[in-house]
Parts: structure tokens; sequence; C-alpha cells
């Protein structure tokens, strides 16, 4: 026999899937309308962002109800409050894809091309991966996929490291997009901040399933 | 039950054991009351007796402590008491029991103490000379009995109760003993109770009809399972909530899961925008399919509700996979937008032709060079149709195309007899190599592919070139190869110039007539004969061309 409480806690677990899905689908609509220019998914991503908005005040409302009412102890109580941590940074990520589409539509009317030699590619291909693998390492309760994406955080920050030179050494040749140059550097620091969500997201999977927060004591990311 | 039975043993002897207590103290109080009189009258005929001989004097010798003896005359006056002073005593002729015994020889009366603890019964006797004597009793009464007999028959009746509390327990104990120990698999094996046992035939009658049924589930369902095991789609049945309550390894397959845990939920096996607006719009009642792409394969999935008196009970997904008919479906439709195109241009060129000469805008002398254009037009336009139809043939199979015992030298000579004034014209050189190869096929499909691939060779050569043309035996397989010196096949495209209606470097078809089809009847042919068929070239060299027909 299922109690009311195990329900709701289902009924989170459903709620975060869901949030977590629409970030994934925010980021790369994104992501899309920035590399192949495709202005139709602005609104879809800003729709996206508005509905992410919703979900958190909901599940916020969902833990807050479960907090008062049925007084959790350790594990359930572990996973409600990561829970509630998790859809802030859930949230970020929705507006760090709003921002990016901002972006985007001042660049449109901009005849330029993102220039292949920059990673900007592949750094948008990594934090996608990190965002939809930190939200599998949750719905499948995946402790070391969990680990995977912390540790891929690094690989990001060198992404962004490196995409800052490569613009620098562009404008230093005397490129005549210097508008697009720092669009683009914005863009790159979103997709660090997205990577970072990703792994903060990551890190409370970890300690709602181990109880140890990996950084309870370092400083925030 | 034990209980109850217990209880009511228990209660049953409680009040038997009070009742007969009670019963048994009336009677003793009875029969004390009744003795009690019996040695009062007694004793009042003897003391009478005693004071008709000695007097008051014979009074005063009795001993004071017995009870007491007090003497009244016919006036009530007291002559004597045993226990006071007669002289201040009261007048006693309206005691009950003097007045009865003046009136009637004798007479009894009892009356309470205060507090009722105590009874003095009297006895009085009227003697010859008119004078009454009565003695007086202080005797206990019932209450006081009862009252004294409290701690025995306490200590009796907690014994009595220990006895009935344990008597009672056994009792009940052996009463249920027999039900405990009715084994309800088999009820119709029990002994107990005729009073049960139409209870126990029912029960056993239940039994078996609840066998039968869950028989013909397990049937059911294995016959369900059967079904939906062996089927190519994938089919999930979710509740309300959009947990999973069955589902298929064809499911599993499609949705590329290992394990579905029971009552997982269906979001976490895939949260993908389409799906969850698919799940959820069935879970509200609606039918709704979509075709989600997944790992480079397209999937349809349809979700419909399963409805109950109008209100949604669950969800049945079926999700099956349509990569190959979502790329027929592609292929179908480049297919006739290239047809179309192809065939336009041609015809365009007929037309714009035809109404020059039509408007009278050409010189007499220059109308044979005009009808040149439309006849090459023309043949170029059949020859298409002519490769369409062929092709389509090739498409629909079998039909038609009877495999027979062909040599392969043969059909290559006749190829290039048909080839050679054409290679001339070009001034390029044929040479032939040829050796018996007997295969089974359809000996025009075959000449066609060889026709189609030197035909080629010639056309895509440089100047001067060369083209060569191999039959042999390679153990049981027969090998053609063609080579040629020509202009060669770009690398990247080496792959797509199998494709209908691809064309090597536009700017080049323009040179040469084709219709982008040759080289697709050939891959056909072939694979009609079940003959693989291998490309090389580098571009400005050559290309070798090789085919390589199966045992037969």
């Amino acid at each position: 026999m299922r109690t009311r409480f195990d329900e709701q806690l289902d009924q989170l677990h459903i709620e975060l899937i869901k949030m977590g899905a629409l970030c994934e689908e925010a980021i790369t609509a994104a992501l899309r309308s920035l590399f192949e220019r495709d202005m139709s998914l602005i609104p879809v991503v800003l729709e996206k962002d508005g509905e992410i908005d919703r979900k958190e005040r909901e599940i916020e409302a969902l833990c807050m109800r479960l907090l008062l009412q049925q007084q959790p102890v350790a594990r359930d109580l572990r996973t409600i409050s990561s829970a509630l941590k998790m859809i802030s940074d859930m949230e970020r990520i929705g507006d760090q894809a709003a921002d990016i589409v901002e972006i985007t539509e001042n660049m449109h009317d901009k005849n330029f091309e993102i220039a292949s030699s920059i990673h900007i590619h592949s750094m948008s291909k990594e934090a996608v991966k990190m965002v939809t693998n930190s939200v599998d390492s949750f719905v499948k309760r995946d402790l070391a996929l969990a680990e995977e994406v912390i540790r891929y955080d690094d690989i990001v920050d060198d992404l962004f490291a490196k995409i800052r030179e490569e613009l620098i050494e562009l404008m230093r040749q005397g490129g005549t997009e210097g508008e697009v140059y720092i669009d683009l550097l914005m863009i790159a620091k979103y997709l660090e901040r997205i990577a970072d969500h990703a792994t903060n997201i990551a890190e409370w999977v970890e300690y709602s399933i181990t109880g140890v927060h990996g950084k309870m004591d370092g400083g925030e990311a | 039950m034990t209980k109850r039975i217990f209880r009511a043993i228990f209660y049953v002897t409680l009040v038997i054991l009070i009742a007969a207590m009670v019963i048994i103290l009336a009677f003793i109080r009875d029969f004390n009351k009744n003795n009690y009189r019996e040695q009062m009258k007694n004793e009042a005929e003897y003391i009478a007796d005693g004071l008709s001989y000695g007097g008051i004097s014979y009074l005063e010798g009795l001993p004071k402590d017995s009870n007491r003896i007090t003497w009244i005359d016919e006036d009530g006056v007291v002559l004597y008491d045993s226990q006071a002073d007669a002289s201040t005593m009261e007048n006693h002729k309206e005691r009950e029991e003097v007045q009865e015994a003046l009136a009637t020889g004798r007479g009894e009366s009892s009356r309470y103490s205060t507090t009722l603890a105590e009874k003095t019964e009297n006895y009085a006797l009227r003697l010859d000379d008119g004078t009454v004597l009565r003695i007086s009793a202080t005797t206990l009464t019932t209450l006081s009995i009862f009252l004294s007999m409290t701690q025995p028959m306490a200590v009796a009746l907690v014994l009595a109760l220990v006895l009935a509390l344990f008597l009672a327990s056994k009792t009940s104990k052996h009463i249920t003993k027999p039900l405990e120990e009715v084994d309800l698999e088999h009820p119709e094996q029990a002994l107990v109770y005729d009073e049960l046992s139409p209870f126990l035939r029912r029960i056993s009658a239940q039994n078996r009809q609840i066998q039968r049924q869950m028989r013909e589930m397990q049937r059911r369902q294995r016959e369900f399972r059967t079904i939906t095991e062996n089927m190519q789609e994938g089919i999930l049945v979710l509740d309300t909530r959009g947990e999973v309550l069955s589902y298929n390894t064809g499911a599993m397959r499609l949705m590329g899961i290992d394990s579905i845990t029971e009552k997982e939920n269906i979001y976490t096996l895939n949260r993908s925008e389409g799906f969850r607006t698919c799940v959820e719009a069935a879970l509200h009642g609606k039918h709704e399919e979509i075709t989600m792409e997944q790992g480079g394969r397209s999937y349809q999935l349809l979700a419909n509700p399963v409805m109950e008196e109008n209100t949604v009970v669950g969800a049945v997904l079926v999700l099956f996979d349509n990569t190959e008919k979502a790329e027929r479906e592609k292929l179908r439709r480049e297919f006739t937008a290239n047809v179309s195109h192809e065939l336009k241009t041609p015809l365009t060129s007929i037309s714009g032709f035809a109404e020059i000469i039509k408007n009278g805008m050409v010189r007499q002398e220059d109308v044979p060079r005009f009808a040149e254009n439309i006849y090459q037009e023309a043949q170029r336009l059949i020859s298409m149709v002519q490769d369409i139809i062929q092709l389509s043939r090739l498409d629909e199979g079998d039909s038609g195309m009877e495999k027979i015992p062909v040599d392969l030298a043969a059909v290559a000579q006749s190829a290039i007899s048909r080839l050679r004034p054409l290679a001339e014209q070009k001034g390029i050189s044929l040479q032939t190599d040829t050796e018996p190869a007997q295969i089974m096929g359809v000996p025009h499909v075959l000449e066609e592919i060889i026709y189609n691939l030197c035909d080629n060779a010639i056309l895509y050569n440089r100047e001067k070139g060369s083209v060569h043309l191999q039959v042999k035996k390679e153990g049981d397989q027969a090998v053609v190869i063609v080579s040629d010196t020509g202009i060669g096949i770009p690398y990247e495209e080496q792959e797509r110039v199998f494709e209908r209606f691809y064309r090597v470097s536009r700017s080049r078809s323009k040179e040469v007539e084709g219709t982008g089809l040759g080289l697709s009847i050939v891959k056909h042919g072939a694979m009609l004969h079940n003959a693989s068929l291998s490309l090389e070239s580098e571009p400005e060299k050559g290309t070798v061309i090789r085919l390589i027909f199966p045992a037969k």
C-alpha cells in the first residue's frame, strides 16, 4: 500500500524530470537558433524559460508541502532538500538559454560566419551533454554518471579559456567583426555557467544518494 | 471465537456460583430461625414449670448470663427481670408478644436493634395464674450472618473463580480446536462439527472455482505475452500516473533501455518533448501520434487513452520503427522530383525550337538544324524513359526476369560490338580480355550492365584514352572488370554515383549526354544477380569497376 507521502515523492521526481527535460530543450533550441540562424526558435526558448520558471514555483510549493506536512527524515529529507537546490540551478539554466537567444537576436542582422576555428561549437555540444547527463543521473539515480558530470566541468572550463584566446587572436589580427566576437565571448561565458549549473545538479544528485556533498567545505563553483 | 466461548462459560459459572451461595444462605437463615424458636419454646416451658414450684426465688437462682427472662403479671407490671431492676421497668402490657400471650396463651415477636446487626427474638408464655413469662434472646440477623461469612465465602469464590477460569479456558480451546485444524485448502477432508459441513462444502466448491479462474487468467496472460513478445512493435501500458503496468521486449528494444523496474514512471524512460506531450495527451483522453527521431532512426509513436465509463484509466503506447519506410518515402519523393526535372529539360528545348519554327522566325535553310536539335532532345527523352522503365522493372524484382545459364563472355562481346562505333568516333581504344564464365542470369540485364559500364568508360574518358574490359573466373566466382583511363570520380562523390539521377560535377554533364541513370541500373542489375559491386577511382587517372558474381 502506497502512502500519500510516497505518492507525493514520486510526483516530485516526475516533476523534476519534466523540468530537467525543459532545460535540455531550452538550451538545445537556443544553440540551434545560434548556429542555424533560425529566428523562429527565439520565442520557443523564451516560452520554455517561462515554463521552467512556473515549474520551479510549482516544485518549490510541493517541496514545502512535503516538508511541513510529512516532516521527512534521513534520505527523504535529503531528496527534498536537494530537489529544492536543484530547481534553482535548473531555473538558472533556463534563464541563460533565454540570454543566449537574446544575443542571437542581436547578431541576426549582422552578416557574419562563425569561423570553424572557434571551439564554440564543441563547447556547446559539451555543455548540452552535461545538462543531459546531469538530468539523466538524477532520473536513473546514477551515481557514476553524476560523478562523470562533475569531472567533465573542467573540460568545459578549458574550452572557455581556449575560445577566449581564439577570439583575442582574431581581434589582434584585425578582424572586422569586433561586436560579434564580444557576443560570442558572452555566449561562451553563458555556456560555461550552464555547465557549472549542470555540475551543481550532479552534486545534488550525489548528495541525495550518498548524503555527502562534494563541495560542502569548498567554495562555490 | 475462543474468547467468546471462554467468556460465556466463565460468566455462566459465575452466575451459578453466586446464585448457589444466595440460596444456601437463605436456607441457613430459615433453619437457624426455626431452630432458635424451638429452643426458646422449650426453655420457656421448662422455666414455667420451675416457676410454678419455686416461685420467684427459682427465677433468681437461674444463671444471669443466659437468655433474658422477664416475668410480667396480667396487668403488664414487670415482676422480675433477669438483666434489669424490675421496679424501674415500664409497663409491658402493650408489648406485641405479651398481648398475644394474654390472648392466646403464647406469643412471639422479633425486634431489630437500631444497627440492624442484631435481632431480639421474644417468646411469651401465659402461665396458669395469668402472669406471662417472656424469654428474650438476642440473635444475629441474616445480614450479620452474611457479613460474618464474607471471608470464607470470598475465599471460596476466588477458588471457584480460578477453577472456572481454568476450566472455561480449557473447554473453549477444546471446542475451537477442530475448527482451527480445518485445512482450508482441502475443507472437504476436515472432520469437524456437522453443523459446519455446508460451509466447508461451499468453501471447497469456491476453491475449485477460484483455481479454475486463476488457470484461465494465467492462460490468457500467457497468450497475451506470447502475442506481444512476438511483435516487432513495442507496447507499453500505463496507468493514470504514467507508471508502466506492462510492456514487451519490443518496447525496450525500440526505446533503447535494458530494464524496466516495476511501476517505473514512463518519464524516466524517455523525457523528450514529443514523447511527453504524446503521453500527456493520451492520459487526458486524446489520441495522439508523433514521429520521433532517436539515434539516427525514426519511430512512430501512437498513444491511445484507455477509457472506462468516460474516465481515463490509463494509456496504451504503441511504438514502431519506421526508419525504412521513412527512407523509402524520401527516396520516392526525390525520385519523382528528379524525374520531372530531367524530363522537363529536353521537353522545354523541344517546345522552344518548335515554337520558333511555328512562328516562322527560322529561315528555310536552318530548319534541318532545328529539326536535328528536336530529334536529339527527343532521343534523349526516349532513352531516359527507357532507362526509367528498366529501373522500375528492376525495382519490381524477379517478375518477368527469368534467370537462365548465361556465358558472361558472350554477353560482354555483344555489348562491346554495339559500342565499337562510339569508341571509334571518340578515338578511344577498346581492349577486351574474356574467358568463358557461366552464371545464372537474365541476359538482357547483364548486357545492359556491361554496356552501361563500358559506355560510361568511353564517354568519360580523356582523348586517346583506352577502356579495358575483362571477364574471368576466380574460383567459383565470375568477375567482370571495366577499367578506363578517364577523368575519374572525385573521392567525395564516389559513394553517390550509383544514386538515381546523380551526375558527377554538373558542369561537365553538359558536355556529355547522359541520363544519370546508367550506374543506378548497374547497381540494381547487380543486386538482382546478388553480385557485389565495387568502385575504385582516382581523379584524372581513371576508374576501375569490379563486379563479382557469386558461384552458380
